[in-house]
């Protein structure tokens, strides 16, 4: 026997104050693996509501329920997802496709109450213990089941785009329209802020199909300008896109010209509807821009008679004489109000309603009006020489470029506004072969025209001037009458009410002057009322026509109805909206003169 | 690595080779010579340890990809064996008599995918679907939703709202008119 053997026994005991390697049982917690796929987590500020996570779950385990304290709004339907675990298998698909990625799930699986109804619930909305648990499962770091990028558009690189008018945006290819239109989730969310409320999902699906003529159909329910408006849209739509909401968001405009762009007009009429029986009304409309002309095609779908007064010598109002053709070229624009004119729509060219003809013989001659005027008469730069020889109109000169007439601008050109026809008319003068100076009064961010516009100003070769008031307009010395100098004052922005947007107030001794051969003044535009008299009964509010809810704005005795729209009467100033006015007023005048709507 | 590549191409027809890595590669051979490629492989060529073996439903070419994982320790270097059966007729043979836990792997994908291993021990016994009737729930078209709605009651009470509807009847109700 050896020591050892004796020993033994008493060694182990030296163990006895260690940690053990075995589990202590009973086994009180049992947690969940790290990444363990447990009860879900939304981050419901950052859910969009859209209904992807419903679209994709294999056991029909979700319900898009509306939230408490969640109204829906432009990209925010105000839903919520509810989650059944009755029949959640714990799959993660929601998580992997969620387009917010607000949706996660915890690593908490230990559940138990005797009221099976408890275990559904919605998670982010209804509070639960396991609510912003650092652990269980997120979609892996580059792990995407949605494309977040957009398939790039090809464009004309800027040196070449600045020497011609080409258009810019080349359009996709088959190939590319359907990558795509593959993006989109079909969730609809864009739709409430389309101010057509066009049908989106169902023309991005008729792209993915190969369907040209669904989609052409679908396009003309609610917007008879594809074309232009496939090019030059406001894109609000793309704003509210949940895939937006995690990536870039599907090009919704885009697709819309693909769809437009691969019909040709001579098969239009064989995939759009056709016009009801002739009712046997006249309906006489001012302006034949995009809201004059679509309120044109419905009613004449409706199968009324329909005149279009237009005072230029071409249709197609700021889409022609206000946005240039490297944006939207002519032939784009004329396909577009051909198919319109291609119904019967009669387009009288060159007649100005005032000075032609009166508002008060249209309320004679026809069954009721719609005016669709716009916003003519650009605002002046209210400083002292503003009537200067140099300074010039921006929407003038938009115009003038679109006539094909010699500009004049000369070298040093200044452009005066941050708006959509600033940018415009300082791209335009680029073409020209000008130096441009774009000065405006706030900074960059808060200009009204589109981001994209302004990126491709500046890439084009103009300088921006941001916190510019202008103080006044002086002959140049040495060039009187041929240059001028714009004279302003550098400014600083002051929050001066909070929640507000802050103002430029001027910096003290900070004048500024630059020397230029024009100074274009784009600081927006107002209406032109002159042409209705007090006798006509519009009813007019600060320079507007005041409507009810389809644009009817009088059927006082005495004449026809008369309906307005567009720019003249809305907000939002853009193609779209003025082309959902002229569709609401369609459906107006066709209720009156069918004694539906009395 | 080279050398054994071309010794399975002339002795079984193997093709592909593939280095993923240094010390892992890939081949496929056709189902028909599996068992012999594996003996060999365990006997001649060192890869003496089964780690896995499982399969993949490659429905666009009407096959199961059979994956066979393969560890030479001495070496510390990986193998991993594909081969394709037809999807229509999902019959391979049995390993488990090169290694003793082949039947396992063999029995989860005979539950899993439908792929039948003849003579491999207790093949046909449940695995961890217990009471599963449904068809083999990994093919890829095995239609989840529809088996849940048929399989499964709704509870009452459930009702679901479709973005789009809800926003117009929220926002501009006057166009549901």
């Amino acid at each position: 026997m050896d020591i050892k053997d004796f020993i033994a026994p008493f060694a182990v005991w030296k163990r006895a104050f260690e940690k053990p390697f075995t589990v202590k049982k009973p086994i009180d917690e049992r947690p969940g693996a790290p990444r363990y796929r447990g009860f879900h987590m939304n981050d419901a500020d950052a859910c969009v509501g859209c209904g992807t996570c419903e679209a994709i779950c294999m056991n029909n385990a979700i319900d898009l329920v509306p939230a408490a304290g969640r109204e829906a709004k432009d990209g925010d339907s105000g839903l919520r997802p509810r989650i059944d675990y009755g029949r959640c298998c714990w799959c993660a698909l929601c998580v992997d496709i969620c387009p917010s990625g607000s949706l996660s799930m915890s690593n908490e699986y230990v559940w138990i109450d005797r009221d099976p109804d408890v275990f559904r619930y919605v998670p982010g909305v209804e509070a639960k213990p396991w609510d912003g648990s650092a652990l269980g499962y997120r979609r892996a770091e580059g792990y995407r089941l949605l494309d977040e990028d957009r398939v790039p558009m090809p464009e004309l690189g800027h040196a070449e785009a600045v020497a011609s008018f080409l258009e810019l945006v080349r359009g996709y290819s088959r190939a590319q329209a359907e990558k795509e239109a593959d993006r989109c989730v079909s969730c609809g969310l864009c739709i409430a802020s389309c101010p057509a409320h066009m049908d989106i999902p169902g023309y991005i699906k008729a792209v993915r199909d190969g369907d040209m003529d669904e989609g052409l159909r679908l396009l003309y329910e609610t917007n008879p300008f594809p074309e232009a408006c496939g090019r030059v849209c406001t894109h609000r739509c793309e704003e509210a896109c949940s895939i937006g909401s995690g990536g870039d968001p599907v090009a919704i405009r885009w697709l819309k010209r693909y769809i437009a762009d691969q019909v040709e007009l001579s098969d239009y009429a064989k995939a759009l509807p056709r016009g009801a029986a002739p009712s046997g009304k006249k309906v006489a409309i001012v302006g034949a821009g995009p809201g004059g002309l679509s309120a044109a095609y419905y009613l004449s779908m409706q199968g009324h008679a329909v005149t279009v007064f237009e005072a230029e010598e071409a249709a197609g109002g700021m889409l022609r004489y206000g946005i240039p053709e490297y944006r939207l070229p002519y032939p784009a624009l004329d396909k577009d109000i051909g198919y319109i004119e291609s119904l019967g729509v009669s387009i009288s060219r060159g007649v100005s309603i005032g000075k032609d003809i009166e508002l008060s013989k249209l309320r004679t001659d026809f069954d009721a009006v719609y005016l669709s005027t716009g916003l003519p008469v650009a605002y002046g730069l209210e400083v002292p020489g503003e009537d200067h020889p140099r300074v010039l109109d921006g929407v003038a000169v938009l115009a003038r470029a679109t006539r094909g007439e010699e500009l004049g601008l000369g070298g040093r050109v200044a452009v005066i506004g941050g708006g959509n026809v600033a940018m415009d008319a300082a791209r335009t003068a680029l073409r020209h072969g000008a130096t441009v100076d774009i000065l405006y009064r706030r900074r960059e961010e808060d200009m009204p025209a589109d981001a994209d516009e302004v990126r491709e100003a500046k890439a084009e070769g103009a300088r921006l001037v941001e916190k510019a008031i202008p103080l006044e307009v002086r002959d140049a010395p040495d060039a009187a009458g041929e240059a001028a100098l714009f004279i302003w004052n550098e400014a600083t922005m002051v929050q001066k009410e909070p929640g507000k947007r802050p103002v430029p107030e001027p910096i003290p001794g900070a004048v500024r002057e630059g020397r230029y051969d024009s100074i274009i003044a784009a600081i927006g535009q107002g209406p032109d009322l002159s042409f209705i008299a007090e006798s006509d009964g519009v009813p007019v509010k600060r320079f507007r026509p005041v409507v009810d809810s389809f644009g009817m704005a009088t059927r006082a005795a005495g004449g026809a109805p008369v309906f307005a729209g567009g720019d003249l009467v809305n907000d939002r100033k853009d193609a779209i909206s003025a082309i959902a006015d002229g569709h609401r007023a369609a459906i107006g005048i066709d209720r009156l003169l069918y004694g539906k709507g009395a | 690595m080279n050398e054994l590549a071309k010794e399975l191409a002339g002795r079984y027809g193997a093709r592909g080779w593939h280095d993923i890595r240094k010390d892992l590669a890939s081949v496929e051979v056709d189902a028909i010579r599996i068992r012999d490629v594996m003996a060999y492989l365990r006997d001649e060529a060192g890869y003496g340890h089964l780690s896995f073996m499982t399969a993949i439903d490659n429905i666009e070419r009407g096959a199961f990809t059979l994956s066979y994982a393969l560890r030479d320790h001495d070496a510390r270097r990986g193998l991993i064996v594909h081969a394709d059966v037809d999807r229509a007729e999902p019959t391979v043979d049995s390993i488990h008599l090169l290694w003793g836990q082949a039947w396992t792997y063999q029995r989860e994908m005979r539950e899993w995918f439908g792929i039948d291993f003849p003579g491999s021990p207790r093949v046909d016994e449940e695995f961890v679907l217990e009471g599963w009737e449904g068809p083999p729930m990994m093919r890829r078209d095995f239609d989840s939703l529809a088996y849940s709605d048929a399989t499964y009651a709704e509870r009452p009470g459930r009702v679901t709202h479709d973005p789009a509807s809800h926003m117009r009847e929220k926002l501009y109700p006057e166009a549901a008119q």
